[in-house]
């Protein structure tokens, strides 16, 4: 049975994704309007995620699907169309954001491959041990607001990894592919993001007389 | 291994499941450094904070919003759409940064 015969006989929402996606491409506007009613909720999360904003997420979100509806005949099959998507996600972001100065914070990132150690090659500084865990903490207002802080002072070429690979779980492969990196600079900016997390946090979870186990 | 080794390595698997000479070199180090199992632990608390998070759900108004868009581009009423913004009275309005070749509403 042809699959536009399919679209009209069948309810979109039961419709296999490849299906769905073949059609929109051939201009079928009830297969478009279903692809952006799959996906509307994924793009909007991730692109929250990315700006901790929710006007921004919005602005991301519509010209994410604007750009969808006007790049779909160039999606050719090869990836997951999700990770097409959280390509053109991010490139919006990009765009978003160019204009900030980040020089200053990547300096500040790169050092953090040269922790302080002593010439021995050991810590040259006691790590204070982070007692409290993320349960007993419960995401306090004053918590949130801390990591809100920590995140958005991440240049985006970090964040939009630390998003991907942690938050969202998505593999190596996968991240590098969506920025449009090489694996091994998707795991270096990673390092660097969490470790740059992990500083702007210290001081507000480490135990008061820090100290070792 | 020294702890710089293990601070350029240790976070690519924070779990340390891997099996590799490296891998096995770093679980022995960190059963005999309590800095960088306290680092590990702090790493990996970082990552849970960030995970627990909450994660919003797409609010009414944007989703109308979208599919306001999306209308216009089915109707072909445009080959150019351009972004609907939030107005003061909470109805869909054009946004001004996105081009477009004409007004859709």
């Amino acid at each position: 049975m042809p699959a536009s015969h399919l679209l009209k006989t069948s309810s979109p929402r039961t419709l296999p994704e490849e299906l769905i996606i073949a059609e929109a491409r051939r201009g079928d506007r009830k297969a478009f309007a279903e692809l952006v009613r799959r996906y509307e909720e994924t793009v909007y999360r991730f692109s929250y995620k990315l700006c901790r904003d929710r006007e921004k997420a919005e602005e991301t979100l519509q010209d994410t699907f604007i750009n969808v509806f006007r790049k779909l005949n160039s999606f050719d099959g090869k990836s997951k169309f999700s990770t097409w998507l959280y390509t053109i996600v991010v490139n919006n972001c990009r765009m978003r954001h160019r204009r900030r100065k980040i020089r200053e914070i990547e300096e500040s990132l790169e050092s953090l491959d040269n922790p302080p150690a002593s010439v021995d090659g050991h810590f040259s500084k006691e790590i204070a041990r982070w007692e409290e865990t993320p349960a007993d903490l419960m995401l306090g207002k004053e918590l949130k607001e801390q990591l809100d802080a920590a995140i958005q002072k991440l240049p985006d070429e970090y964040r939009v990894v630390f998003v991907l690979r942690d938050i969202d779980g998505r593999s190596t492969e996968e991240t590098a592919a969506i920025v449009g990196i090489s694996q091994e600079a998707a795991k270096s900016r990673l390092r660097r993001a969490r470790a740059y997390l992990r500083e702007q946090l210290d001081p507000y979870m480490s135990t008061p007389q820090g100290g070792r186990r | 291994m020294k702890c710089r080794d293990v601070y350029l390595h240790i976070c690519e698997n924070l779990d340390q499941g891997a099996d590799s000479p490296r891998c096995r070199q770093i679980r022995r180090h960190l059963e005999a450094c309590s800095d960088c199992a306290s680092y590990l632990d702090s790493l990996k608390k970082t990552v849970d904070l960030y995970r627990a998070l909450p994660d919003p759900r797409i609010p009414r108004g944007a989703h109308l919003r979208l599919f306001k868009i999306i209308k216009t581009i089915n109707r072909g009423e445009t080959s150019s759409p351009r972004r609907l913004k939030k107005t003061a009275d909470g109805k869909a309005g054009h946004g001004a940064k996105t081009p477009g070749k004409r007004r859709n509403n």
